[in-house]
């Protein structure tokens, strides 16, 4: 358990956060992701995908279970992703920030409307379909493009 | 299928996302176990979500995970164990504790069937029983009405303010009777049928009241209620009561050749 929060809490609350965008609520929801996984780990089926595909998708629900409480639209307006970019930046998280960098290097590559998908979808948390509908795009197109920017990062994250 | 094409089409990435809606995931689920392209590239793409998402994700602070372990602990949840069947052994005592399972097992089995059976004879008898309650209940309820309305008419054929008109039949109807009830301080107006014929469905009973030799309504009613009806008020000065036939509903003057039954208020 310990090795699977070292190794993947990061970017689990990378996921939450992203969906939250209130740096404390989003900690605390990581923990509830993570005594799920404790609880649930019993019926991981490693015939239907990788494990960390897995638990991204109860690390999902979860949050996305969170926006829909009471609790979150009271204070939706006063928290923001920005939060985690000042963090990032200033609280000295050097290797983050070297990491965060690389990132966006990397996501530069892309051609600008798959990079957008990725951006939308990986970094600011939004699903499919909300992509669709905010951006009023067909579903299918977001999902060609996700796909053609997914391949094209299999190739640059190697 | 084309494999291609399916491919192509974003599916896996949106399987992988956990963004299909229930149908379509089962219909990914299907064709995974058929085509092992499929499978392969699913796991190109989850390779690649899972490192992409490592290199966005967002170190929690080591309080976090302090915590979080401490609720694990205190939950309990920290060990988790998983039976092993047992090493294999050929000694005379596991034939015999072998044995003794499987004996244990039939007879457990036998039992578990025995009392399967007195529990489903159980539950059946409890449903009659259940049935048979709820039927007392409904007639006690009836019969708790009933009494109600009776002691309800009682308070109005004691109360001396009451005057009780006697309808007789008229030569229409020479065997019919009803009677009012009529207090003359409250204007209350209570009406009870001995005996009047059940009418068509279009038509129903009218009381009209006559005072200074005109009829003034007293309401429409139905052959069949048993005690008092009450009945629209009546003020001072009705000299008599009457019943007649009238459609549905009641009308503004009545059919006298309809008349029924009538009767005299005789003052007290």
């Amino acid at each position: 358990m310990e090795y699977l929060y070292d190794h993947y809490a990061g970017a689990l609350l990378g996921v939450v956060a992203r969906i939250l965008r209130k740096e404390e609520l989003a900690e605390e929801v990581l923990q509830d992701v993570f005594l799920k996984i404790w609880d649930r780990i019993d019926s991981y089926d490693a015939g239907k995908g990788r494990l960390f595909t897995w638990m991204l998708n109860i690390a999902r629900n979860q949050a996305i279970d969170k926006t829909r409480s009471k609790e979150f639209s009271k204070g939706k307006k006063t928290g923001d992703i920005d939060n985690y970019v000042n963090r990032i930046e200033n609280e000295g998280f050097v290797e983050q920030k070297v990491e965060a960098i690389g990132l966006q290097n990397l996501l530069n590559t892309l051609p600008e409307d798959q990079r957008f998908i990725i951006d939308q979808h990986y970094l600011k948390g939004y699903t499919q379909a909300e992509i669709a509908e905010e951006f009023n795009l067909p579903l299918g197109t977001v999902k060609t493009r996700m796909r053609l920017a997914m391949k094209e990062l299999r190739n640059l994250l190697k | 299928m084309n494999v291609e094409q399916y491919i192509s089409s974003g599916i896996l990435e949106a399987y992988a996302l956990g963004e299909l809606p229930e149908q379509e995931r089962l219909e990914v689920e299907r064709n995974l176990k058929l085509y092992p392209e499929l499978r392969k590239e699913l796991a190109l793409i989850e390779e690649t979500q899972e490192k992409l998402l490592i290199k966005a994700g967002i170190s929690p602070k080591p309080s976090v995970k302090k915590s979080l372990f401490a609720k694990i602990d205190a939950a309990d949840r920290g060990a988790k164990v998983v039976q092993l069947p047992p090493a294999e052994g050929g000694s005379a005592f596991w034939k015999f504790a072998a044995a003794a399972s499987i004996a244990v097992a039939l007879i457990t089995s036998y039992l578990a069937y025995d009392y399967r059976d007195k529990w489903k004879k159980t539950e059946d008898n409890l449903a009659e029983l259940t049935a048979q309650n709820q039927q007392m209940a409904t007639d006690y309820n009836t019969v708790n009405q009933r009494l109600d309305q009776i002691e309800n008419d009682l308070r109005v054929t004691n109360n001396p303010d009451f005057n009780r008109i006697l309808l007789r039949g008229t030569p229409n109807a020479p065997g019919s009777l009803a009677s009012v009830y009529w207090n003359e301080k409250t204007k209350e107006v209570f009406l009870s049928i001995q005996d009047l014929k059940e009418l068509a469905q279009e038509n129903q009973y009218q009381l009209w009241a006559i005072i200074d030799g005109k009829p003034v309504d007293a309401g429409v009613f139905d052959s069949n209620f048993k005690g008092l009806l009450k009945m629209k008020d009546i003020g001072s000065g009705a000299a008599t009561f009457a019943v007649t036939i009238e459609p549905r509903g009641g009308r503004q003057t009545p059919s006298l050749e309809t008349m029924q039954v009538a009767g005299n208020v005789v003052k007290g």
